[in-house]
Protein backbone atom coordinates (compact mmCIF):
# COMPACT_ATOMS: atom_id res chain seq x y z
CA UNK A 1 0.00 0.00 0.00
CA UNK A 2 1.20 3.48 -0.78
CA UNK A 3 2.44 5.57 2.08
CA UNK A 4 2.47 9.33 2.56
CA UNK A 5 6.10 9.00 3.65
CA UNK A 6 7.06 8.03 0.10
CA UNK A 7 8.33 11.05 -1.75
CA UNK A 8 6.21 10.42 -4.84
CA UNK A 9 2.98 10.04 -2.93
CA UNK A 10 3.76 13.08 -0.84
CA UNK A 11 4.58 15.23 -3.86
CA UNK A 12 1.43 14.22 -5.67
CA UNK A 13 -0.65 15.10 -2.59
CA UNK A 14 1.06 18.48 -2.57
CA UNK A 15 0.41 19.11 -6.26
CA UNK A 16 -3.22 18.12 -5.92
CA UNK A 17 -4.05 20.13 -2.84
CA UNK A 18 -1.67 23.01 -2.18
CA UNK A 19 -3.26 25.56 -4.50
CA UNK A 20 -6.75 25.11 -3.11
CA UNK A 21 -5.44 24.97 0.42
CA UNK A 22 -3.67 28.25 -0.22
CA UNK A 23 -6.85 29.83 -1.59
CA UNK A 24 -8.88 28.41 1.26
CA UNK A 25 -6.70 30.17 3.85
CA UNK A 26 -6.48 33.28 1.75
CA UNK A 27 -10.24 33.61 1.42
CA UNK A 28 -10.59 33.21 5.14
CA UNK A 29 -8.00 35.71 6.25
CA UNK A 30 -7.04 37.77 3.23
CA UNK A 31 -3.31 37.57 3.85
CA UNK A 32 -1.28 36.12 1.02
CA UNK A 33 1.93 35.71 2.98
CA UNK A 34 0.27 33.93 5.85
CA UNK A 35 -1.68 31.71 3.52
CA UNK A 36 1.64 30.73 2.00
CA UNK A 37 3.11 29.94 5.42
CA UNK A 38 0.02 28.00 6.37
CA UNK A 39 0.41 25.75 3.35
CA UNK A 40 4.05 25.12 4.21
CA UNK A 41 3.31 24.41 7.83
CA UNK A 42 0.39 22.14 7.11
CA UNK A 43 2.53 20.06 4.77
CA UNK A 44 5.44 19.94 7.22
CA UNK A 45 3.00 18.61 9.81
CA UNK A 46 1.77 16.05 7.32
CA UNK A 47 5.36 14.95 6.68
CA UNK A 48 6.08 14.63 10.38
CA UNK A 49 3.02 12.42 10.76
CA UNK A 50 3.28 10.72 7.38
CA UNK A 51 3.31 7.24 8.89
CA UNK A 52 0.11 7.90 10.82
CA UNK A 53 -1.97 9.54 8.07
CA UNK A 54 -3.42 7.41 5.30
CA UNK A 55 -3.16 8.91 1.78
CA UNK A 56 -6.98 8.97 1.60
CA UNK A 57 -7.18 11.02 4.76
CA UNK A 58 -4.32 13.37 3.87
CA UNK A 59 -6.56 16.03 2.35
CA UNK A 60 -8.88 16.47 5.31
CA UNK A 61 -5.85 16.26 7.60
CA UNK A 62 -4.29 19.21 5.78
CA UNK A 63 -7.42 21.33 6.01
CA UNK A 64 -7.85 20.55 9.68
CA UNK A 65 -4.25 21.50 10.46
CA UNK A 66 -4.36 24.68 8.39
CA UNK A 67 -7.64 25.71 9.90
CA UNK A 68 -6.51 25.18 13.47
CA UNK A 69 -3.22 26.92 12.87
CA UNK A 70 -4.60 30.22 11.69
CA UNK A 71 -8.01 30.19 13.25
CA UNK A 72 -6.99 32.02 16.38
CA UNK A 73 -4.01 33.94 15.03
CA UNK A 74 -5.75 35.68 12.21
CA UNK A 75 -9.30 35.97 13.31
CA UNK A 76 -8.67 39.39 14.80
CA UNK A 77 -6.91 40.80 11.78
CA UNK A 78 -8.83 42.90 9.33
CA UNK A 79 -9.41 41.19 6.04
CA UNK A 80 -8.16 42.97 2.95
CA UNK A 81 -8.63 40.80 -0.03
CA UNK A 82 -7.58 41.78 -3.47
CA UNK A 83 -8.63 39.69 -6.37
CA UNK A 84 -6.49 39.68 -9.43
CA UNK A 85 -8.36 41.34 -12.22
CA UNK A 86 -9.17 39.16 -15.13
CA UNK A 87 -7.48 40.63 -18.15
CA UNK A 88 -10.01 41.67 -20.70
CA UNK A 89 -9.79 39.53 -23.76
CA UNK A 90 -12.05 41.70 -25.80
CA UNK A 91 -11.60 45.40 -25.72
CA UNK A 92 -14.40 46.20 -28.06
CA UNK A 93 -16.48 47.34 -25.09
CA UNK A 94 -17.40 50.93 -24.75
CA UNK A 95 -15.38 53.01 -22.24
CA UNK A 96 -18.59 53.61 -20.29
CA UNK A 97 -19.15 49.90 -19.98
CA UNK A 98 -15.53 49.33 -18.87
CA UNK A 99 -15.79 52.06 -16.26
CA UNK A 100 -19.06 50.61 -15.02
CA UNK A 101 -17.49 47.18 -14.84
CA UNK A 102 -14.55 48.56 -12.85
CA UNK A 103 -16.93 50.28 -10.45
CA UNK A 104 -18.88 47.09 -10.03
CA UNK A 105 -15.78 45.05 -9.19
CA UNK A 106 -14.75 47.59 -6.59
CA UNK A 107 -18.18 47.30 -4.99
CA UNK A 108 -17.93 43.53 -5.11
CA UNK A 109 -14.49 43.58 -3.46
CA UNK A 110 -15.82 45.74 -0.65
CA UNK A 111 -18.88 43.57 -0.25
CA UNK A 112 -16.74 40.42 -0.10
CA UNK A 113 -14.47 41.95 2.52
CA UNK A 114 -17.41 42.67 4.76
CA UNK A 115 -18.80 39.12 4.55
CA UNK A 116 -18.37 36.74 7.47
CA UNK A 117 -15.27 34.62 6.91
CA UNK A 118 -17.15 31.32 6.43
CA UNK A 119 -19.59 32.77 3.86
CA UNK A 120 -16.77 34.40 1.90
CA UNK A 121 -14.71 31.22 1.87
CA UNK A 122 -17.63 29.15 0.63
CA UNK A 123 -18.58 31.68 -2.04
CA UNK A 124 -15.06 32.09 -3.40
CA UNK A 125 -14.19 28.40 -3.31
CA UNK A 126 -17.19 27.85 -5.50
CA UNK A 127 -16.81 30.85 -7.79
CA UNK A 128 -13.03 30.91 -8.20
CA UNK A 129 -11.98 27.29 -7.63
CA UNK A 130 -15.19 25.77 -8.97
CA UNK A 131 -15.52 23.53 -5.93
CA UNK A 132 -18.77 21.65 -5.45
CA UNK A 133 -20.72 22.22 -2.24
CA UNK A 134 -19.91 18.70 -1.07
CA UNK A 135 -16.19 19.35 -1.46
CA UNK A 136 -16.37 22.64 0.43
CA UNK A 137 -18.33 20.89 3.16
CA UNK A 138 -15.49 18.37 3.53
CA UNK A 139 -12.86 21.10 3.73
CA UNK A 140 -14.75 23.04 6.36
CA UNK A 141 -15.82 19.94 8.21
CA UNK A 142 -19.53 20.81 8.09
CA UNK A 143 -22.61 19.44 6.28
CA UNK A 144 -23.55 20.22 2.67
CA UNK A 145 -26.73 21.79 3.98
CA UNK A 146 -24.68 24.24 6.02
CA UNK A 147 -22.62 25.16 2.96
CA UNK A 148 -25.79 25.78 0.95
CA UNK A 149 -27.01 28.02 3.69
CA UNK A 150 -23.74 29.94 3.72
CA UNK A 151 -23.87 30.29 -0.03
CA UNK A 152 -27.43 31.54 0.03
CA UNK A 153 -26.63 34.12 2.72
CA UNK A 154 -23.44 35.15 0.93
CA UNK A 155 -25.32 35.82 -2.34
CA UNK A 156 -28.07 37.62 -0.52
CA UNK A 157 -25.84 40.01 1.40
CA UNK A 158 -23.51 40.57 -1.53
CA UNK A 159 -26.41 41.68 -3.67
CA UNK A 160 -27.78 43.87 -0.94
CA UNK A 161 -24.41 45.54 -0.44
CA UNK A 162 -23.79 46.06 -4.16
CA UNK A 163 -27.29 47.36 -4.88
CA UNK A 164 -27.04 49.54 -1.82
CA UNK A 165 -30.11 48.14 -0.07
CA UNK B 1 -39.31 28.70 -3.03
CA UNK B 2 -37.20 26.16 -1.21
CA UNK B 3 -34.59 26.98 1.42
CA UNK B 4 -31.31 28.35 0.20
CA UNK B 5 -32.74 28.76 -3.29
CA UNK B 6 -29.92 31.14 -4.21
CA UNK B 7 -27.39 28.39 -3.58
CA UNK B 8 -29.51 25.94 -5.56
CA UNK B 9 -29.84 28.40 -8.42
CA UNK B 10 -26.08 28.93 -8.56
CA UNK B 11 -25.70 25.17 -8.75
CA UNK B 12 -28.48 24.83 -11.38
CA UNK B 13 -30.63 22.81 -9.04
CA UNK B 14 -33.83 24.83 -9.20
CA UNK B 15 -36.88 23.26 -10.83
CA UNK B 16 -38.18 24.96 -13.97
CA UNK B 17 -41.10 26.40 -12.06
CA UNK B 18 -38.89 27.83 -9.38
CA UNK B 19 -36.45 29.15 -11.92
CA UNK B 20 -39.23 30.89 -13.82
CA UNK B 21 -40.49 32.43 -10.62
CA UNK B 22 -37.02 33.56 -9.64
CA UNK B 23 -36.36 35.01 -13.09
CA UNK B 24 -39.49 37.09 -12.81
CA UNK B 25 -38.41 38.64 -9.52
CA UNK B 26 -36.93 42.13 -9.66
CA UNK B 27 -33.61 41.23 -8.00
CA UNK B 28 -32.88 38.48 -10.52
CA UNK B 29 -30.88 40.80 -12.76
CA UNK B 30 -28.60 41.71 -9.86
CA UNK B 31 -27.97 38.09 -8.97
CA UNK B 32 -27.29 37.21 -12.56
CA UNK B 33 -24.69 39.91 -12.81
CA UNK B 34 -23.13 38.82 -9.53
CA UNK B 35 -22.91 35.28 -10.81
CA UNK B 36 -21.23 36.38 -14.02
CA UNK B 37 -18.73 38.80 -12.55
CA UNK B 38 -17.76 36.59 -9.60
CA UNK B 39 -16.86 33.81 -12.06
CA UNK B 40 -14.15 36.04 -13.44
CA UNK B 41 -12.52 36.65 -10.05
CA UNK B 42 -9.10 35.25 -9.42
CA UNK B 43 -7.09 34.36 -6.36
CA UNK B 44 -3.48 35.48 -5.98
CA UNK B 45 -0.92 33.50 -7.93
CA UNK B 46 0.37 30.41 -6.26
CA UNK B 47 3.15 28.47 -7.93
CA UNK B 48 2.78 24.91 -6.81
CA UNK B 49 6.24 23.78 -7.96
CA UNK B 50 8.04 26.66 -6.26
CA UNK B 51 6.12 26.00 -3.05
CA UNK B 52 6.92 22.29 -3.26
CA UNK B 53 10.62 23.07 -3.73
CA UNK B 54 10.56 25.38 -0.79
CA UNK B 55 8.93 22.70 1.30
CA UNK B 56 11.49 20.08 0.29
CA UNK B 57 14.40 22.35 1.17
CA UNK B 58 12.78 23.02 4.50
CA UNK B 59 12.34 19.31 5.01
CA UNK B 60 15.94 18.44 4.17
CA UNK B 61 17.13 21.10 6.58
CA UNK B 62 14.97 19.70 9.29
CA UNK B 63 15.44 16.04 8.65
CA UNK B 64 16.53 13.68 9.85
CA UNK B 65 14.24 14.34 12.70
CA UNK B 66 16.41 14.37 15.79
CA UNK B 67 15.02 13.26 19.07
CA UNK B 68 17.34 14.38 21.80
CA UNK B 69 17.71 11.50 24.16
CA UNK B 70 19.88 13.49 26.53
CA UNK B 71 21.57 10.51 28.14
CA UNK B 72 23.43 12.85 30.48
CA UNK B 73 20.17 13.92 32.09
CA UNK B 74 19.21 10.34 32.72
CA UNK B 75 22.61 9.68 34.24
CA UNK B 76 22.21 12.71 36.50
CA UNK B 77 18.89 11.43 37.72
CA UNK B 78 20.37 8.10 38.71
CA UNK B 79 23.40 9.80 40.27
CA UNK B 80 21.15 12.07 42.30
CA UNK B 81 19.15 9.09 43.55
CA UNK B 82 22.33 7.29 44.58
CA UNK B 83 23.68 10.35 46.38
CA UNK B 84 20.44 10.76 48.30
CA UNK B 85 20.45 7.09 49.21
CA UNK B 86 24.06 7.15 50.44
CA UNK B 87 23.67 10.38 52.41
CA UNK B 88 20.41 9.17 53.84
CA UNK B 89 21.80 5.87 55.05
CA UNK B 90 24.96 7.57 56.38
CA UNK B 91 22.91 10.01 58.40
CA UNK B 92 20.62 7.21 59.50
CA UNK B 93 23.47 5.01 60.72
CA UNK B 94 25.27 7.92 62.35
CA UNK B 95 22.54 9.69 64.11
CA UNK B 96 19.86 7.16 64.66
CA UNK B 97 19.78 5.74 68.10
CA UNK B 98 19.27 2.19 69.13
CA UNK B 99 16.63 1.71 71.73
CA UNK B 100 15.25 -1.15 73.78
CA UNK B 101 12.17 -1.04 75.89
CA UNK B 102 10.15 -3.26 78.15
CA UNK B 103 6.39 -3.40 78.32
CA UNK B 104 4.28 -3.39 81.43
CA UNK B 105 4.69 -6.54 83.54
CA UNK B 106 7.87 -7.53 81.73
CA UNK B 107 11.66 -7.29 82.14
CA UNK B 108 14.11 -7.02 79.28
CA UNK B 109 17.81 -7.73 79.26
CA UNK B 110 20.02 -5.69 76.95
CA UNK B 111 23.69 -6.28 76.19
CA UNK B 112 25.43 -3.07 75.18
CA UNK B 113 28.20 -3.04 72.53
CA UNK B 114 30.95 -3.26 75.19
CA UNK B 115 29.24 -6.21 76.91
CA UNK B 116 27.84 -4.03 79.66
CA UNK B 117 24.49 -5.39 80.72
CA UNK B 118 21.28 -3.51 81.26
CA UNK B 119 18.22 -5.13 82.77
CA UNK B 120 15.09 -3.09 82.18
CA UNK B 121 12.33 -3.22 84.78
CA UNK B 122 8.71 -3.01 83.62
CA UNK B 123 7.68 -0.11 81.35
CA UNK B 124 11.19 1.25 80.82
CA UNK B 125 13.33 2.25 77.90
CA UNK B 126 17.03 2.80 77.17
CA UNK B 127 18.33 4.61 74.13
CA UNK B 128 21.93 4.81 73.01
CA UNK B 129 24.01 5.51 69.95
CA UNK B 130 25.68 2.31 68.79
CA UNK B 131 27.94 4.07 66.28
CA UNK B 132 29.65 6.33 68.79
CA UNK B 133 29.61 3.83 71.61
CA UNK B 134 33.40 3.39 71.77
CA UNK B 135 34.04 7.08 72.40
CA UNK B 136 30.89 7.97 74.24
CA UNK B 137 29.33 5.44 76.59
CA UNK B 138 26.05 7.17 77.22
CA UNK B 139 22.50 5.85 77.55
CA UNK B 140 19.24 7.64 78.04
CA UNK B 141 16.91 6.03 80.51
CA UNK B 142 13.22 6.29 81.05
CA UNK B 143 11.89 4.12 83.84
CA UNK B 144 14.09 1.81 85.86
CA UNK B 145 17.11 -0.28 84.98
CA UNK B 146 19.95 -2.17 86.60
CA UNK B 147 23.34 -1.65 85.02
CA UNK B 148 26.37 -3.94 85.12
CA UNK B 149 28.93 -1.74 83.45
CA UNK B 150 32.06 -3.26 81.93
CA UNK B 151 35.32 -1.52 82.86
CA UNK B 152 36.33 1.23 80.49
CA UNK B 153 35.76 4.87 79.86
CA UNK B 154 33.17 6.92 81.67
CA UNK B 155 29.71 5.46 81.42
CA UNK B 156 26.82 7.88 81.74
CA UNK B 157 23.13 7.30 82.31
CA UNK B 158 21.10 10.37 81.40
CA UNK B 159 17.61 10.74 82.79
CA UNK B 160 15.12 13.56 82.77
CA UNK B 161 15.87 14.20 86.44
CA UNK B 162 19.62 13.71 86.78
CA UNK B 163 22.58 11.91 85.38
CA UNK B 164 24.72 9.07 86.75
CA UNK B 165 28.25 8.45 85.62
CA UNK B 166 30.61 5.60 86.48
CA UNK B 167 33.76 3.90 85.35
CA UNK B 168 32.81 0.28 85.81
CA UNK B 169 30.39 -1.00 88.35
CA UNK B 170 26.91 -2.27 89.06
CA UNK B 171 24.12 0.08 89.91
CA UNK B 172 20.39 0.60 89.62
CA UNK B 173 18.72 3.76 88.39
CA UNK B 174 15.02 4.39 88.83
CA UNK B 175 13.54 7.40 87.07
CA UNK B 176 9.77 7.60 87.57
CA UNK B 177 7.33 10.43 88.09
CA UNK B 178 8.43 12.21 91.24
CA UNK B 179 10.82 9.40 92.05
CA UNK B 180 14.52 9.23 91.31
CA UNK B 181 16.69 6.59 92.93
CA UNK B 182 20.19 5.35 92.31
CA UNK B 183 21.56 2.29 94.13
CA UNK B 184 25.21 1.39 93.82
CA UNK B 185 26.03 -2.31 94.22
CA UNK B 186 29.70 -2.39 93.22
CA UNK B 187 32.46 0.20 92.66
CA UNK B 188 31.67 3.88 92.75
CA UNK B 189 29.09 5.96 90.95
CA UNK B 190 28.65 9.69 90.74
CA UNK B 191 25.15 11.13 90.76
CA UNK B 192 24.34 14.62 89.51
CA UNK B 193 20.94 15.86 90.54
CA UNK B 194 20.25 19.50 89.89
CA UNK B 195 23.17 21.20 91.68
CA UNK B 196 24.00 18.21 93.83
CA UNK B 197 26.97 16.01 92.96
CA UNK B 198 27.26 12.93 95.12
CA UNK B 199 29.56 9.94 94.99
CA UNK B 200 27.98 6.67 95.95
CA UNK B 201 30.22 3.83 97.11
CA UNK B 202 28.96 0.25 96.98
CA UNK B 203 25.97 -0.41 99.19
CA UNK B 204 24.69 3.16 99.24
CA UNK B 205 21.72 4.80 97.54
CA UNK B 206 20.56 8.19 96.43
CA UNK B 207 16.83 8.86 96.64
CA UNK B 208 14.73 11.85 95.58
CA UNK B 209 11.00 11.84 96.28
CA UNK B 210 8.92 14.67 94.85
CA UNK B 211 12.03 16.82 94.55
CA UNK B 212 13.30 16.13 98.10
CA UNK B 213 16.62 14.37 98.57
CA UNK B 214 16.32 11.74 101.29
CA UNK B 215 18.87 9.81 103.32
CA UNK B 216 18.81 6.09 102.82
CA UNK B 217 20.37 3.41 104.98
CA UNK B 218 23.15 1.32 103.55
CA UNK B 219 22.21 -2.07 102.21
CA UNK B 220 24.24 -5.17 101.64
CA UNK B 221 22.27 -6.39 98.63
CA UNK B 222 24.32 -7.35 95.58
CA UNK B 223 21.67 -6.44 93.05
CA UNK B 224 18.22 -4.85 93.06
CA UNK B 225 15.46 -7.09 94.33
CA UNK B 226 13.39 -6.70 91.15
CA UNK B 227 15.97 -8.67 89.18
CA UNK B 228 14.85 -11.57 91.36
CA UNK B 229 11.19 -10.73 90.64
CA UNK B 230 10.59 -8.91 93.86
CA UNK B 231 9.99 -5.26 94.57
CA UNK B 232 11.49 -3.93 97.78
CA UNK B 233 10.82 -0.66 99.53
CA UNK B 234 12.41 1.09 102.47
CA UNK B 235 10.24 3.86 103.84
CA UNK B 236 8.65 4.73 100.51
CA UNK B 237 5.22 6.43 100.33
CA UNK B 238 2.44 4.06 99.36
CA UNK B 239 1.60 5.96 96.17
CA UNK B 240 4.96 4.95 94.67
CA UNK B 241 4.45 1.40 95.85
CA UNK B 242 1.05 1.30 94.10
CA UNK B 243 2.61 2.73 90.94
CA UNK B 244 5.20 -0.02 90.98
CA UNK B 245 2.47 -2.60 91.55
CA UNK B 246 0.60 -1.29 88.52
CA UNK B 247 3.72 -1.60 86.38
CA UNK B 248 4.66 -5.05 87.55
CA UNK B 249 1.24 -6.61 86.99
CA UNK B 250 -0.20 -4.26 84.32
CA UNK B 251 -3.21 -3.50 86.46
CA UNK B 252 -4.86 -0.34 87.66
CA UNK B 253 -4.87 0.51 91.35
CA UNK B 254 -7.48 2.65 93.05
CA UNK B 255 -7.70 3.67 96.67
CA UNK B 256 -10.47 4.62 99.06
CA UNK B 257 -9.85 6.28 102.43
CA UNK B 258 -6.18 5.34 102.20
CA UNK B 259 -3.41 7.83 103.00
CA UNK B 260 -1.06 7.22 100.06
CA UNK B 261 1.70 9.21 101.73
CA UNK B 262 2.03 6.59 104.42
CA UNK B 263 5.50 5.11 104.30
CA UNK B 264 5.88 1.48 103.36
CA UNK B 265 8.74 -0.82 104.11
CA UNK B 266 8.62 -4.28 102.68
CA UNK B 267 8.75 -6.46 99.63
CA UNK B 268 6.18 -7.81 97.20
CA UNK B 269 6.36 -10.53 94.64
CA UNK B 270 6.35 -9.50 90.99
CA UNK B 271 4.88 -12.81 89.88
CA UNK B 272 2.08 -13.62 92.31
CA UNK B 273 -0.51 -10.84 92.48
CA UNK B 274 -2.42 -12.32 95.42
CA UNK B 275 0.75 -12.57 97.47
CA UNK B 276 1.83 -9.10 96.43
CA UNK B 277 -1.50 -7.55 97.42
CA UNK B 278 -1.34 -9.26 100.82
CA UNK B 279 2.27 -8.13 101.26
CA UNK B 280 1.21 -4.54 100.85
CA UNK B 281 -2.16 -4.57 102.58
CA UNK B 282 -1.33 -6.49 105.75
CA UNK B 283 1.53 -4.33 107.10
CA UNK B 284 -0.33 -1.17 106.06
CA UNK B 285 -3.51 -2.39 107.75
CA UNK B 286 -5.70 -1.82 104.76
CA UNK B 287 -7.99 -4.12 102.82
CA UNK B 288 -8.10 -4.85 99.12
CA UNK B 289 -10.50 -6.09 96.50
CA UNK B 290 -9.30 -7.57 93.26
CA UNK B 291 -11.56 -7.75 90.22
CA UNK B 292 -9.88 -8.58 86.95
CA UNK B 293 -7.34 -5.88 86.15
CA UNK B 294 -8.63 -3.56 88.86
CA UNK B 295 -7.47 -3.48 92.44
CA UNK B 296 -9.07 -1.39 95.12
CA UNK B 297 -7.29 -0.68 98.39
CA UNK B 298 -9.59 0.60 101.08
CA UNK B 299 -9.49 1.32 104.75
CA UNK B 300 -11.78 -0.40 107.28
CA UNK B 301 -14.16 1.80 109.13
CA UNK B 302 -11.93 3.06 111.95
CA UNK B 303 -14.73 4.40 114.09
CA UNK B 304 -15.34 1.15 115.91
Amino acid sequence: MSNVCEDQVYSSIFRANSKTLFNFIYYKFGNEEKAHDAVQEAFVKLWENCSKVEPKKAKSYLYTVANNMYLNVLKAEKVRLKYAQTPKEHSNESPEFLLEEKEYKKKLDNALNSLPENQRTTFLLNRIDGKKYAEIAEMEGVSVKAIEKRMHLALKSLREKIDGI
Amino acid sequence: MQDNYLAKWLNDELSEEELAKFKSSEEYASYKKLKGVSASLKAPDFDVEIALNELQTKRSQQSPKVIALNPYKKFLRIAAAIVILITGSYLYLNFSNTSYSSELAENTEVVLPDNSEVILNADSKVTFNEKNWDTNRKVNLRGEAFFKVAKGKKFTVETTQGSVSVLGTQFNVENRDGFFEVNCYEGLVQVEYKNIKKQLPAGTSFLVLDGKVLDVEESSALEPSWTRSESSFEGIPLKFVFKELERQFDISVNTENVDTNLLFTGTFSNTDLKMALKSIATPSRIKFKNEGDNVLFYAENTNQ
